[in-house]
C-alpha cells in the first residue's frame, strides 16, 4: 500500500501558492501602475481642453513656446549634468580606485552622503550660500568678486551635477573592481602609458557603467521637480511645468498635465530602454581574479589627484555643512544671523506626531510591502519561467521607468473620484511609495536567488514541504540579509520622496520632505536646515546599518 | 512502505530536443537500479519526473499501480539526494533530518525519535547541534541521506550523491548507502556517470545513451554481453578492432579480418545479423587473452609497449596495422613478462570475442 496522494483536481492546481501570488501581483501592479499610466495617456488625447482633435493637446503643446520650451529646457540641463557627471565622476573614480591618496574610504563615504541627500535640500542650501543674499556671495562681494548667480539654467545644471555625479562614480568605481590586472599589465608590457591604456583598454571595458551611470545622471535630472522649482525661477523644465498645470490657483488642468507627462514619460522610457540596450551591447562579461591594484602616483600626479579630488569631495559637501551649520543658527525669515540656538529644532520636535510621523509611518508601511510583495515577485521572476513571470518582470521594471510626478498625477486622476476616491488619504502615498520602489526590492532578491541553486528548494519540496511552506522555511530564511539590504534601500530611497508626494498630499498626510519644500518656499531656511538635517539622519542611517552589519559597499546603491 | 515503480513509456521534450526518448522501465519493489550514461544523455531528467520536478512530455510513471503523472513533487513522498547535497544551510543536523517529518505533522516525541535513531544509522549523532557548514562534505552528505531515509520513503531517489566527494570518502559512502538500502529495503533509483560505481552498488543497471536506454540487466551481464558496440565501448576497458566479415558458420560465429592480414574468430552479438564482406567492430577485453608462443588461431603481435600498474600489468602488442591491442596480465609473483620487442601469440579465451554491427569512431 503506498501512501502518495492522489492526483489535485487542474482547479486545485490553479488555486495552488504561487499561481495566486502571481494573480496578486499582475493584479496589484495593474491597479497601481498600468491603470494610472493608461488613465493619462487616455487623458492626453481626449481633447478636451486643447480642442476637438485627439492629437489637440500635442499639437497645442510643440506650437506653443511656453509649452515646447519646457521641453527644450528638460534637455539642456539634463544633457549638461549628464556629460559634467561624466568628466567629473569618472576621473574621481579612476583616481579614487586606483591611486593611494590618503582617504578614500571617507572619500566614498562622502560621496555617498551627497547621493543619498535630497537634491532639493542641496539646492535650498546653495540659495542660502550664492543667493541673492547668500552667504558666499557676500562674502565674495566685500572682496569684489561677484560670483555668478545660482539661479537659472546654469544653477540647476550645476546642483544636478553635484548632486547626481555619484551614479557615475559609484558605477564606474565596481566596474573598475572587475577587471583583472594582467589586462593592464598587457597594454603596459605593450608600450601603452597610463593614458593610452586608460583610453584604449580600460574605458572600453568600463563602456557598460559609464553609459549606464551617464542615462541615470539624465533620467534623475529629466524628472527632478524639487531643485528647478527652488533655482528655475522664470526657467521652467517640464516637471515644473506638470507640477504647474496639475495644481494651479485656477483649480488645475489635469488634461493638459497628462500630456505633459505622457511626454515625460517617454523620455524616461526610451533612456531606460536604450541603457539596456547599451549596457548589453558593451558588456564584456569580465571578471577579475585579480583585480585592478592600487598604485603609488608621481608627486604632481599625486597633487593634481588630491587638490581634484578633495576640491569635488569639498564643493559636494558644502551644501550639507551650511545646513548642519545653518540649522542650529538664528534665523531672521531668509536671513541667517551668527547666534547659535536650538529654537529650530522645536519646530521639528513640533512635528513629531504629524509629518515627522506620517514619513515615517509611510514609508515604514511602504518599505514592509516592499520586501514582502518584492521578494515573492522576484521568486516567480528567477524560478517559475514562463510568458505571465516575463511579463511581471517587465511591468515591475516598467514602474522604474515611470516619474514620481507622472504616478502622482495618473494616481490622482484615477482615485480621484468615488467610490475609490483615495486622493489625500494616507493609503495613495503608501500605495504610491510601494509600486515606486518595488523594482528595489526586486533586483535585490532576484539577483540572490539567480546565486543560490535551487536544489535547497527542491530537497524541502521532495520532503514533502508544498511551494508556499517551502518558500517561507527555506527561501526567505536564505534570503534575509538580500531581503534586509533591498528593505533598507527602500527605506532610504523613500524617506525622501518629494515629486509624487507633492501632488498626493493633503494637509493632513504631509511629510518631512513637502514641509522642507513649504518653508524654503516660504523663506524659513532656519527650520528647512533642522529639518532636512532631520531627513538627512533618517536617510543615512539605515545605510550605515548596511554598510557596517551586512557588508554592503557604496556600490550597493545603483 | 516502499513501492515498485513503472516507466511507461516516458519521453520529455525540452523546445525540439527530445531528452527523454520513449523509456519503458520496470523497477520491482525494493531493488536497488542505477540509471548509468554520460552527461546529456537524459538520465537526470529521467529521475526529475520520477521525483516530480519536470512534467514529462508523454508516457506514466506509476508508483505501485496508481499513476502519479499529476501527483505535485511535494506529495509524491520519494526521499531525494542531490549531487550538490542541497542540505538546508540555515537549519542544524537535527533539524534538517527532522524537516520532513515535521511537513508530515508528526508529534515532537516521533520525532526526536526517529531523528535520533537515524542520525546514529550514519553516526552522526553526536553531530546532531551542528550547522552544516560546520561539517565535511561526506558528512553533508549522509545527512542528506539521513534525511531523505527518515521519511520513509516510497522509492528514494540518488542525482550522483558521490561526485562531489574525493575518492576515499566515496568509495566508504558508496557501501553505506548500499548497506543502508539493503537494511531499510526501499526502492531505489541511482543516477550516476560512473559504471564502476554502477556495476558495484546495483542490483541492475540501465545504460541510457541520447534519451533512449540502450541495454538494462544486472551488472554482470551488462559487462560481459553488451549488446551494442556504444555499451561495449562505455562500459569497461576493450578493445575494439575495426574488422571485414569474410566467413559466416552456421553455429552464428563468423571469421574476422583484421586490416593487418590476421583473421579471428568472434560471435556476432545477439539480434545483429552480420553478413558476409561487412565491415564490422569485434570487441576483445584486455584481461580475455592469454599470451603463447605459437599455436593455430591466434594472432601474432609484436610487445611494444609496458606498462606496470602494481595489480595488473598492461602491455600494448602490434598487429601491424591500426592501433595496438591491450592485454593485462595479473601482477603475480610467478607471472612471466615478455620483453619489449619480442613476438608473442594473443589467444582470446573462448567466447570472448563479439562482433558488433559498424565502425567504432575513434
Amino acid at each position: 500500500m503506498s501512501s502518495v496522494a492522489t492526483a489535485p483536481s487542474p482547479l486545485s492546481r490553479l488555486l495552488s501558492f504561487w499561481p495566486i501570488v502571481t494573480l496578486v501581483a499582475l493584479a496589484t501592479s495593474t491597479f497601481l501602475l498600468l491603470l494610472p499610466v493608461y488613465n493619462i495617456v487616455g487623458l492626453s488625447f481626449s481633447g478636451q481642453e486643447g480642442g476637438a482633435g485627439i492629437f489637440e493637446n500635442y499639437i497645442m503643446f510643440f506650437s506653443e513656446p511656453y509649452y515646447y520650451r519646457s521641453l527644450i529646457n528638460s534637455f539642456i540641463v539634463s544633457i549638461s549634468a549628464m556629460v559634467l557627471a561624466l568628466l567629473i565622476g569618472v576621473p574621481a573614480a579612476y583616481i579614487v580606485s586606483r591611486y593611494d591618496i590618503v582617504g578614500r574610504s571617507l572619500i566614498k563615504t562622502a560621496v555617498v552622503l551627497t547621493f543619498v541627500s535630497p537634491p532639493f535640500i542641496g539646492s535650498y542650501s546653495w540659495v542660502v550660500l550664492l543667493g541673492r543674499k547668500g552667504v558666499l556671495s557676500q562674502m565674495f562681494a566685500d572682496v569684489g568678486i561677484s560670483l555668478p548667480s545660482i539661479y537659472g539654467a546654469p544653477g540647476i545644471i550645476f546642483v544636478f551635477t553635484l548632486q547626481f555625479f555619484p551614479f557615475v562614480f559609484l558605477l564606474v568605481s565596481s566596474g573598475l573592481k572587475s577587471i583583472d590586472q594582467s589586462v593592464e599589465d598587457a597594454a603596459r608590457n605593450l608600450g601603452s602609458g597610463e593614458g593610452r591604456t586608460f583610453f584604449t583598454v580600460i574605458a572600453p571595458l568600463l563602456l557598460p557603467s559609464i553609459t549606464t551611470g551617464a542615462l541615470l545622471v539624465f533620467i534623475a535630472s529629466f524628472t527632478d521637480l524639487g531643485t528647478p522649482i527652488i533655482l528655475g525661477e522664470r526657467f521652467r523644465v517640464l516637471p515644473v511645468l506638470i507640477y504647474g498645470e496639475f495644481v494651479n490657483d485656477f483649480g488645475g488642468r489635469p488634461v493638459l498635465a497628462s500630456t505633459l507627462a505622457v511626454l515625460l514619460l517617454i523620455v524616461t522610457t526610451g533612456a531606460l530602454l536604450l541603457q539596456r540596450r547599451l549596457a548589453a551591447r558593451f558588456s564584456y562579461a569580465t571578471s577579475a581574479i585579480r583585480p585592478l591594484t592600487l598604485q603609488s602616483p608621481g608627486p604632481l600626479k599625486r597633487f593634481l589627484a588630491s587638490v581634484f579630488i578633495y576640491g569635488l569631495v569639498l564643493l559636494a559637501l558644502l551644501p550639507m555643512i551650511n545646513i548642519v551649520i545653518s540649522a542650529f543658527l538664528k534665523s531672521n525669515g531668509p536671513v541667517l544671523v551668527a547666534k547659535f540656538t536650538l529654537a529650530n529644532f522645536d519646530k521639528v520636535w513640533r512635528m513629531a506626531d504629524g509629518p515627522l510621523l506620517n514619513t515615517v509611518m509611510f514609508t515604514t508601511i511602504a518599505t514592509a510591502m516592499c520586501a514582502i510583495m518584492g521578494t515573492m515577485i522576484a521568486y516567480i521572476i528567477a524560478r517559475r519561467s514562463g510568458r505571465i513571470s516575463a511579463l511581471l518582470d517587465t511591468v515591475v521594471m516598467f514602474s522604474y521607468a515611470v516619474p514620481g510626478i507622472v504616478l502622482g498625477v495618473g494616481l490622482v486622476v484615477t482615485y480621484h473620484n468615488p467610490p475609490l476616491a483615495l486622493t489625500g488619504t494616507p493609503l495613495i502615498l503608501i500605495l504610491a511609495y510601494f509600486i515606486r520602489r518595488l523594482p528595489f526590492s526586486v533586483r535585490s532578491s532576484v539577483s540572490s536567488l539567480q546565486q543560490l541553486s535551487r536544489d535547497t528548494e527542491e530537497a524541502s519540496i521532495n520532503l514533502g514541504a508544498g511551494p508556499g511552506r517551502t518558500f517561507l522555511k527555506i527561501t526567505v530564511p536564505l534570503l534575509s540579509m538580500a531581503i534586509l539590504s533591498g528593505a533598507l534601500l527602500t527605506w532610504s530611497n523613500t524617506i525622501r520622496e518629494l515629486s509624487a508626494t507633492l501632488v498626493l498630499q493633503s494637509g493632513s498626510t504631509t511629510t518631512i520632505s513637502v514641509e522642507i519644500f513649504n518653508e524654503v518656499a516660504n523663506g524659513n531656511f532656519g527650520t528647512a536646515s533642522a529639518l532636512g538635517m532631520t531627513l538627512i539622519v533618517l536617510t543615512f542611517l539605515p545605510l550605515l546599518l548596511l554598510f557596517t552589519f551586512l557588508g554592503k559597499n557604496e556600490e550597493a546603491l545603483v | 512502505m516502499t513501492t515498485s515503480v513503472s516507466i511507461d513509456n516516458v519521453s520529455k521534450e525540452f523546445s525540439g530536443t527530445t531528452a527523454v526518448d520513449s523509456v519503458s522501465i520496470e523497477i520491482g519493489q525494493g531493488e536497488f537500479f542505477t540509471l548509468l550514461g554520460s552527461s546529456g544523455c537524459g538520465k537526470t531528467t529521467l529521475l526529475r519526473i520520477i521525483a516530480g520536478f519536470l512534467p514529462q512530455t508523454r508516457g506514466d510513471i506509476r508508483f505501485g499501480d496508481k499513476i502519479i503523472n499529476n501527483v505535485p513533487a511535494h506529495q509524491r513522498n520519494t526521499g531525494m539526494v542531490f549531487q550538490n547535497y542541497a542540505i538546508f544551510p540555515h537549519l542544524s543536523v537535527f533539524e534538517n533530518v527532522a524537516y520532513g517529518l515535521k511537513v508530515r505533522g508528526r508529534s515532537r516525541g516521533d520525532i526526536d525519535r526517529e531523528v535520533r535513531q537515524m542520525l546514529d544509522l550514519v553516526r552522526l549523532g553526536h553531530l546532531s547541534h551542528r550547522l552544516p557548514r560546520e561539517l565535511s562534505g561526506g558528512q553533508q552528505q549522509r545527512v542528506v541521506l539521513a534525511r531523505a531515509m527518515v521519511i520513509k520513503p516510497d522509492v528514494l531517489l540518488m542525482d550522483e550523491p558521490l561526485s562531489n566527494l574525493d575518492t576515499e570518502m566515496r568509495l566508504h559512502l558508496r557501501s553505506e548507502i548500499r548497506a543502508l538500502q539493503q537494511q531499510f529495503g526501499v526502492t531505489t533509483i541511482y543516477v550516476t556517470h560512473d559504471q564502476e560505481e554502477a556495476l558495484l552498488i546495483s542490483d541492475r543497471v540501465a545504460v541510457m545513451s541520447t534519451g533512449k536506454v540502450v541495454q538494462l540487466g544486472p551488472p554482470r551481464e551488462i559487462y560481459l554481453q553488451p549488446s551494442t558496440l556504444f555499451v561495449a565501448s562505455f562500459i569497461g576497458d576493450n578493445n575494439l578492432l575495426p574488422a571485414m566479415v569474410e566467413e559466416t558458420r552456421p553455429d552464428g560465429s563468423l571469421l574476422a579480418r583484421l586490416p593487418g592480414g590476421q583473421a579471428l574468430i568472434a560471435h556476432a552479438v545477439p539480434g545483429q545479423k552480420l553478413s558476409h564482406g561487412e565491415a564490422c567492430t569485434v570487441s576483445l577485453r584486455p584481461q580475455d587473452v592469454d599470451l603463447k608462443q605459437g599455436g593455430p588461431g591466434g594472432l601474432e603481435g609484436v610487445l611494444e609497449d609496458i606498462q606496470f600498474l602494481g595489480n595488473t600489468i598492461k602491455m600494448y602488442f602490434s598487429l601491424g596495422e591500426g592501433k595496438p591491442v591491450v592485454v593485462t596480465l595479473p601482477g603475480r609473483h610467478d607471472v612471466t613478462i615478455p620483453t619489449v620487442g619480442s613476438k608473442c601469440t594473443l589467444h582470446p579465451s573462448a567466447h570472448a570475442v563479439t562482433a558488433f554491427e559498424g565502425v567504432v569512431s575513434q
